[in-house]
């Protein structure tokens, strides 16, 4: 098996695994007041603690866009990825599988698409990388000079557009579900209390 | 490796979202319900038309509200004593239905928190005997009220059994004292 291959089934098996988890946490929690648990004080401070995780995602796009002449930063991007997995599991957990209501149904949906897509275009990263990467060591032993192993890598980059259909998934669908996430607490709050 | 998204992007889901809002605004104004609601009412409230019958805004549901329509009139005219006398006691003191009682669960959900699963545990059948909750409680009068049990041969031979330790309240602990044995 293939490295990428390997690699592809284990984050398919992770990804299943925890929204297996957190719903059976979910079960667990709601058990014993006989009511589910998102229902709950502690259920709703878990949603309001995803939410804050959630929200440390947005870090890493702000200094992406605030020093776009300075190195790409990797350390915020490494808490992107952690917070937009953690963070998501932790509305899991506060949600439940229990689907009645439309608008958390849909916040959920866009939620899932983010997380999916962005772990979609982490991948596609990976796969890009680790083939230019072999190409550029291949193209050394065919003899080429530097400047030509730079000439066609560059065109072999610039196809990378065509993966990039996540990016139109990943970033707009973001503010659908920011927009259903504050329909949601609007919602709740409103006909809940505070 | 970035590739910024073009520009167009910013303005086509602005107005994908603007639309969305639209739509669930149309829906909310023929059916709230499936927008917000975190289940179907049950039968007993099924009728009831608009949420702000039951929750009043920014507030959730209110005792205030319950007794709009579950007033001790109401109880005087349509339950039986004990209902009645317990319910009327509790509206008197200023006590919360939400203490009790709560909805959406589905259109045949119980609305008694609590009532759905079996507070003993499932050995209690087991340990003493019985098949049903009604074998020794009486419902309707609350959940897990003295008032509730029912003063009959196998409630008071259970407590004979006890030697003292069987007292109302200690029953749902049973596993404390009672080990479970697989056969």
């Amino acid at each position: 098996m293939s490295p990428p291959a390997r690699r592809t089934i284990l984050v398919a098996a992770f990804v299943l695994t925890a929204i297996a988890g957190a719903f059976t946490l979910e079960q667990m929690l709601s058990l014993r007041p006989d009511r589910p648990f998102g229902h709950t004080h502690m259920g709703h401070l878990a949603g309001w603690v995803g939410l804050g995780v959630i929200s440390l995602v947005f870090l890493y796009s702000y200094r992406k866009r605030s020093t776009p002449d300075r190195c790409w930063p990797k350390g915020w991007f490494r808490v992107h990825m952690a917070a937009g997995v953690a963070g998501p599991l932790l509305i899991l957990v506060h949600a439940g599988n229990h689907f009645h209501a439309l608008v958390p149904i849909l916040a959920m949906l866009a939620m899932g698409l983010v997380v999916l897509s962005g772990i979609i275009g982490q991948a596609v990263h990976y796969l890009v990388l680790r083939t230019l990467h072999e190409q550029r060591r291949e193209l050394a032993q065919q003899g080429l000079s530097e400047d030509e192993i730079d000439a066609r890598l560059h065109l072999m980059a610039s196809q990378e557009k065509v993966f990039c259909f996540w990016q139109y998934l990943h970033a707009p669908v973001t503010v659908t579900f920011l927009v259903l996430v504050l329909l949601h607490i609007g919602g709740a709050l409103y006909f809940g209390g505070f | 490796m970035y590739l910024p998204l073009p520009s167009s992007i910013l303005p086509i889901t602005l107005a994908l979202t603007l639309l969305l809002i639209g739509w669930l605004g149309w829906a909310n104004e023929r059916d709230p319900e499936s927008l917000w609601a975190p289940g179907d009412l049950s039968q007993y409230h099924a009728e009831i038309g608009t949420c702000t019958s039951c929750h009043q805004a920014f507030r959730g549901p209110t005792t205030a509200k319950c007794v709009g329509c579950h007033s001790l009139q109401w109880f005087a005219d349509i339950s039986e004593a004990t209902v009645k006398e317990f319910h009327q006691s509790k509206i008197r003191n200023g006590r919360s239905c939400l203490d009790c009682h709560t909805e959406h669960r589905g259109r045949l959900g119980q609305i008694v928190i609590g009532e759905t699963g079996n507070p003993h545990g499932e050995y209690i059948f087991l340990a003493t005997g019985t098949r049903s909750c009604t074998d020794c409680h009486a419902f309707g009068s609350g959940p897990g009220k003295p008032t509730m049990l029912l003063e009959n041969d196998l409630s008071r031979s259970l407590f004979a059994k006890g030697s003292g330790a069987h007292q109302p309240g200690e029953f749902a602990d049973c596993l404390q004292c009672h080990v479970a044995r697989s056969q």
